[in-house]
């Protein structure tokens, strides 16, 4: 049976001591193409790096705790990569195939333990020097995480009708729904009411998206 | 007090270094893997050499700047970032090794990316091109040849491109994308007069 150690936080002040216990959760093998899974490793494991950078420059927990949210998937995925992986093999011609997917895999998921890494210097308030922000700030562009208002103009638009690269120079690099990320969505992705969109551009076009998101503007400027 | 302003440019700048490197490394190992090109592969491999010099400097820099006491929280920070950059390094040197070992993941790979045709295309700018002075940006290189920037190498260093990053005469460009645009590419880089 394969088990795998998840980090609860336990929730009885009884416990508020081992802040954290071990809880076991069985993945399950389900049957899905080695491919799709070794994409959405890469896919996450990237956008990690950037989520935890950003997370470390702007000092934001949240973001931080979403680095966090996906380690734990690239885990999983990772299980079931290698379970689909043995499944797959019947002769050695496979074997070789398919063990540059697991080390591929493995590489990935070596990337988004550094994302969490850094992700935990900024949960664990360790802290970088503010200089350190002020000079990544020049050169980065900027990146943030905004959850979707009920009331926002947004609502129920496509991607596409959006046009928000060329109206405001911002890219949606992924959205979250409930438990599932959709990385680099398509333009005829929809948007829906409580998304998490994370989304990067130049501050000023950063801004405009925040406030429309959050039903503080009504309008999208041509 | 500017003294110390300084040093603290130093480190800054190298810790920019360290995370820039690591990302292209990051970038490079893939393209090397989908595009099964062992130079690409070799040259992550050489950037990881590169790294690791990088790292020890940076680390060296951030001990010897003399920080308080009540700073040496901001000062971990700094050196946790910087072995996080060296894991992101070892990790896309370990992508390009499977490249090296003469393994085939593309073969996997390659049914995803439609863009089977695809090939490593790689020119250097001439002082008499239109490219001189562009920034990637006002270059548009996509638009003009359908090749994508992996990398810009200007002399020993490589950079990750970015659209503010600015063409100089002498750098060498490395692209992917169909090999239809190499001539493309070619005539914008280095026309004859």
């Amino acid at each position: 049976m394969l088990v795998r150690y998840v980090i609860v936080v336990a929730s009885t002040p009884h416990w508020s001591v081992l802040r954290h216990m071990v809880k076991l959760e069985k993945i399950e093998y389900k049957p899905i193409p080695v491919r799709d899974l070794l994409v959405e490793i890469k896919d996450l494991s990237e956008l990690m790096i950037d989520l935890a950078y950003s997370a470390a420059l702007f000092d934001s927990k949240e973001l931080a705790e979403e680095v966090l949210e996906l380690e734990e998937r690239v885990d999983t995925l990772a299980y079931l990569l290698n379970m689909n992986i043995m499944i797959a093999v019947r002769d050695a011609q496979d074997a070789e195939l398919l063990i540059a997917a697991s080390a591929v895999a493995s590489a990935a998921d070596k990337i988004s333990d550094a994302a969490a890494d850094i992700a935990t210097i900024v949960i664990k308030n360790i802290g970088i020097h503010p200089i350190v922000r002020q000079a990544f700030e020049k050169v980065e562009e900027h990146l943030i995480r905004v959850k979707m208002s009920p009331t926002s103009i947004l609502v129920g638009t496509l991607l596409d009708e959006l046009e928000l690269a060329a109206r405001i120079g911002v890219d949606i690099i992924a959205i979250r729904r409930n438990k599932e990320w959709i990385i680099n969505p398509k333009e005829t992705e929809k948007l829906e009411k409580d998304d998490i969109l994370i989304a990067r551009g130049a501050p000023h076009g950063i801004d405009e998206l925040k406030k429309l998101a959050e039903g503080a503007i009504r309008k999208l400027e041509d | 007090m500017a003294k110390r302003k300084e040093q603290f440019k130093v480190i800054v700048d190298k810790l920019a270094e360290l995370k820039d490197t690591s990302e292209l490394m990051i970038d490079l190992a893939y393209s090397s893997l989908l595009l099964n090109n062992r130079h690409l592969a070799e040259e992550v491999q050489a950037l990881e050499e590169r790294m690791d010099d990088l790292h020890t400097k940076f680390e060296q820099l951030v001990l010897s700047s003399g920080f308080k006491p009540e700073e040496s929280k901001d000062f971990l920070g700094l050196i946790r970032l910087g072995v996080a950059t060296e894991q992101i390094a070892d990790a896309g040197a370990e992508i390009a090794e499977v490249v090296l070992r003469g393994l085939k993941p593309h073969r996997i790979l390659k049914l995803v990316i439609e863009e089977a045709e695809e090939t490593v295309v790689r020119v250097q700018v001439s002082p008499n091109s239109p490219l001189v002075g562009k920034t990637l940006r006002q270059a548009q290189i996509h638009e003009e040849t359908g090749l994508w920037i992996l990398a810009i190498r200007r002399g020993s260093v490589w950079l990750r491109p970015k659209p503010s990053t600015t063409i100089e005469q002498n750098d060498i460009l490395i692209t992917s994308g169909y090999a239809e645009g190499e001539e493309d590419l070619e005539k914008l880089a280095s026309p004859k007069e």
